[in-house]
């Protein structure tokens, strides 16, 4: 049963593809309060990986490493530091703990090559992040709206998305 | 030279074979489908974003809400997820009781899934009613153990909600008696059954390479051919402890999924029955009387999975230190095995359709979330 | 691969030995026993065939005692009181916020009661999980086995806390074991908070009966004070060894109303600008002892008049007594003349 560790994948993502690897920064979970402590950041110890290179790193995941199994694509939003991240979570078919890769695109211009072409599975995911965080696979064959309505606008799983409140009430019909 | 057109049909939202509020876009040429894509979101109700809303123990009664069919198998996985984050310890024996119940679990959801999928093949009621009346014995099972009989919300962070009661084992036992005879029954009714074979074999095939490439978990993965069950790939809770075997299919097709669905039951049923060997001695109460149920997780992301009987269904968490969420995912099976819903339907007719989509086995609860 | 403690089995897609024909005749079979075996009745798990259902309207199926479907209140039988303190606990935890909650506070002090003066329930709204009595640490809130619950319109599901009192026995019937591990602890609880529950905050809405003669009751124990101060200013106003909260409030109301009724008559006091809810319920209280009182004195009292000068801290106390002395005497007057 394979049993490759985070920092495993790390020290063979640097040997064998170098440059794809970066730095993972801290990031805030909340802008720093006015007074008192602010909570720690948050750290992983996940490969980061180029957000345009993605793809690379994947099908490394998968051919050489043998990880074939594309379990989820998540998408979190660090309102603070402005950047969205994507954890792509992979197994191998032989069983044991999973992998993560994870990316980080800016929010103004969250563009990812999409992982579709190679991953079929990969498209209900794809789709699903970019219904509710509004992030542009590059090459997804068929990138609409999965749960909200197409005419639907704005990005319902955004941080800064409003709460409440509802255009749609009191508009005249 | 006749001139064909093709043309494109809506098959749901509401329809008696979809299952609840979905749709199809089927594209067909005569009776041929050439294109199907599915379009969901009719029962969408943001249950990620509600969750980030509510405290972590607030969210336990939601995920019953995710698969209303295997509600005691989502508390588990939200379960085993923050008790990762923040460290809590389970005593053995509600351990049992957890496995117990996500066992009986997966027994009622495949006699209900036979049941409908049999259903949508013509056999009306038949099969259903049969299905239905042990789903009943072992919801009646729950209700007695949780108060529930669909929404149970049983467990709790380091343990489940209460004890046994008294009578559930003797209970369980009578029920164990039955057992046997309810699956051979149904196998009988359905293996060699002319119609069904009809209607199954060679239907809705999805090689194995196919299989992993669309990231299908749960009975339809292992109908292709491929032994990947979380219980024995990434043991979790005490899945290390327990004797069964994986059923898989050779061909990929709904009768091979069929097959594997009547044999996974009885798997299931050696499991309880080695639970109840241990249970008398497994250790520790119901419950850690040390965990907190309010808990309030250090920074830091988990994602844990388990083997629901739709598939793997996995929560990615991750918590910014105080008693809410920050993010909270949902990896759900049935979502993800729609995926190739159209590659395992082109070529096939339009009857088929209802038959490949009953085999998936798909709740709307967890596709629209 | 391989995998541990098991096998993989490759499920057998060959047929048996079965003609064409056979494996329909072999399912009807089956569907043929169990239409057989449907004029019995199904007696108990182990069986697979026989008629397991009921005729639901005229029989019902027992429940068992964990069963849950939605919260309701409990009171103890004997002394009418809630269990419920108003801790917020429940209105805190409940995943839908269904539940809303004012607690009660003391009409003399302000303080604090430990008790409900509403409880609100949105039964349309709740989901049934069964956190607020899970959470509830006075055993308080329990879940109801009532299933029958529907409605013609959404606001006749909106449960205030008249509708959601169940007594103690009922809740003692339904799952008496749960309430047998609970009871001591939740007796103790009662006890502890009725001790502090003036008046008649605390008692069960419904019973009506308990609260006109726990009335009664605090109207006697007021009544006695002012009896005896109003013939002689001086005497004692009341016997100093009973000090529980009530009587202590009453004995305060009591001596407002005598030193209002000392004062020299003047027209009637100004009602105060804004009255909140609380203090306007007990000025009301107050009049209605100081009533009865000078109904019990048997002399028509004269209207009362803020006295001219007064410490400051004491301004407010007495602005309010003179308030509730001159309602008093003008209630007591009307009720004189009406006589």
């Amino acid at each position: 049963m394979p049993n490759l560790r985070a920092e495993d994948l790390r020290a063979l993502l640097g040997r064998d593809l170098p440059g794809l690897l970066q730095e993972a920064y801290p990031l805030h979970l909340a802008p720093p309060p006015a007074h008192g402590h602010a909570p720690p950041p948050f750290t992983t110890a996940d490969a980061l990986v180029d957000a345009d290179r993605i793809i690379e790193a994947a099908l490394y995941l998968r051919d050489t490493l043998g990880y074939a199994f594309l379990s989820d694509i998540c998408v979190v939003d660090y309102l603070a530091d402005g950047v969205f991240e994507l954890v792509y979570r992979f197994y191998h078919v032989e069983g044991g703990p999973s992998l993560a890769l994870k990316a980080r695109v800016p929010r103004e211009s969250p563009q990812v090559p999409s992982l579709t072409p190679h991953w079929p599975g990969a498209n209900f995911h794809e789709r699903e992040a970019f219904d509710l965080y509004g992030i542009t696979f590059v090459g997804h064959p068929f990138l609409r709206r999965i749960y909200m309505w197409d005419e639907f606008e704005g990005f319902p799983m955004r941080r800064d998305f409003p709460k409440q409140g509802d255009k749609y009430i009191g508009e005249e019909e | 030279m006749l001139k064909t057109e093709e043309l494109q049909i809506n098959i749901g939202p509401q329809h008696p074979s979809t299952h609840g509020v979905f749709r199809m876009l089927v594209t067909v040429d005569g009776e041929t489908i050439t294109d199907l894509k599915p379009v969901f979101g009719y029962l969408h109700r943001n249950h990620e974003q509600l969750a980030e809303m509510n405290t972590y123990q607030q969210n336990m009664p939601y995920t019953d809400r995710l698969d209303y069919f295997n509600a005691m198998a989502n508390n588990h996985a939200y379960a085993i997820a923050v008790e990762k984050l923040v460290g809590i310890e389970v005593p053995e024996r509600a351990e049992y009781i957890r496995v117990l119940m996500v066992e009986l679990t997966r027994i009622l959801n495949h006699a209900g899934a036979l049941g409908f999928l049999i259903n949508d093949m013509g056999a009306w009621q038949t099969q259903l009613a049969f299905g239905m009346r042990e789903r009943e014995k072992i919801l009646d099972l729950f209700e007695s153990a949780s108060g529930a009989r669909l929404m149970c919300n049983y467990f709790r962070f380091g343990g489940v909600a209460r004890d046994l009661p008294a009578d559930f084992m003797p209970r369980l036992k009578d029920l164990l008696l039955a057992m046997p005879g309810f699956v051979d029954e149904m196998e009988r009714l359905l293996r060699e059954n002319e119609i069904l074979l009809q209607r199954s074999e060679g239907i809705g095939i999805l090689p194995q390479e196919l299989a992993l490439a669309y990231s299908v978990t749960g009975p339809v993965l292992r109908g292709s051919g491929v032994a990947y069950d979380i219980r024995k790939a990434e043991p979790y809770s005490i899945y290390d402890r327990f004797d069964f075997d994986v059923p898989v299919g050779s061909v990929g097709d709904v009768y091979d999924r069929i097959l594997v669905r009547i044999e996974e039951m009885r798997q299931s049923k050696r499991i309880i029955e080695q639970i109840i060997e241990q249970l008398p001695d497994a250790q520790g109460g119901y419950m850690n009387p040390k965990a907190r149920q309010n808990v309030r997780p250090p920074v830091g992301d988990v994602y844990a999975r388990v083997e629901t009987p739709k598939g793997e269904l996995g929560f990615y968490l991750v918590s910014d230190g105080s008693t809410k969420p920050y993010r909270y995912k949902v990896r759900a099976p049935s979502f993800i095995n729609l995926t190739p819903l159209g590659d395992m339907c082109r070529g096939y007719k339009v009857a088929d359709v209802v038959v490949i989509l009953g085999s998936i086995d798909i709740v709307m609860g967890e596709v629209d979330r | 691969m391989d995998i541990p403690r098991g096998n993989i089995i490759v499920m057998d897609r060959r047929r048996g030995k079965l003609r064409v024909g056979q494996g329909l005749i072999q399912g009807l079979k089956v569907v043929w026993d169990h239409w057989a075996g449907s004029f019995h009745k199904n007696e108990n798990f182990s069986q697979i065939h026989g008629t397991f259902t009921v005729e639901y309207p005229d029989e019902r199926l027992p429940l068992p005692q964990t069963y849950r479907n939605m919260p309701v209140l409990l009171y103890d039988d004997e002394s009418g009181h809630e269990l419920c303190t108003g801790c917020y606990q429940c209105q805190r935890i409940c995943p839908p916020q269904v539940i809303h909650i004012t607690q009660a506070k003391d009409p003399v002090t302000g303080k604090m009661v430990p008790a409900a003066t509403e409880f609100i329930i949105e039964y349309d709204a709740c989901m049934s999980c069964g956190f607020c009595a899970e959470v509830c640490p006075f055993d308080s809130i329990k879940m109801d086995h009532v299933y029958e619950l529907s409605t013609a319109d959404r606001v006749s599901l909106t449960m205030r806390k008249a509708q959601l009192n169940r007594p103690i026995s009922y809740y003692a019937s339904i799952a008496p074991d749960l309430w047998a591990e609970v009871q001591a602890g939740a007796m103790k609880k009662l006890q502890g908070s009725i001790k502090r529950r003036p008046d008649v905050i605390g008692l069960a809405a419904v019973l009506t009966e308990k609260i006109k003669a726990r009335r009664l009751e605090l109207a006697a124990a007021a009544a006695a004070a002012p009896a005896a101060a109003a013939p002689a200013p001086a005497a004692p106003a009341a016997p100093a060894a009973k000090l529980t909260p009530e009587e202590k409030a009453a004995k305060l109301a009591a001596m407002k109303a005598t030193n209002a009724n000392k004062g020299v008559a003047a027209p009637p006091a100004k009602a105060p600008v804004e009255l909140s809810p609380a203090d306007a319920k007990a000025a009301k209280l107050a009049a209605i002892k100081a009533a009865n009182a000078a109904k019990q004195a048997g002399a028509a009292a004269p209207p009362a008049e803020v006295p001219a000068e007064l410490p400051p801290t004491d301004a407010k106390a007495a602005k309010l007594a003179a308030i509730k002395a001159a309602n008093a005497a003008k209630k007591a007057a009307e009720q004189g003349n009406s006589e």
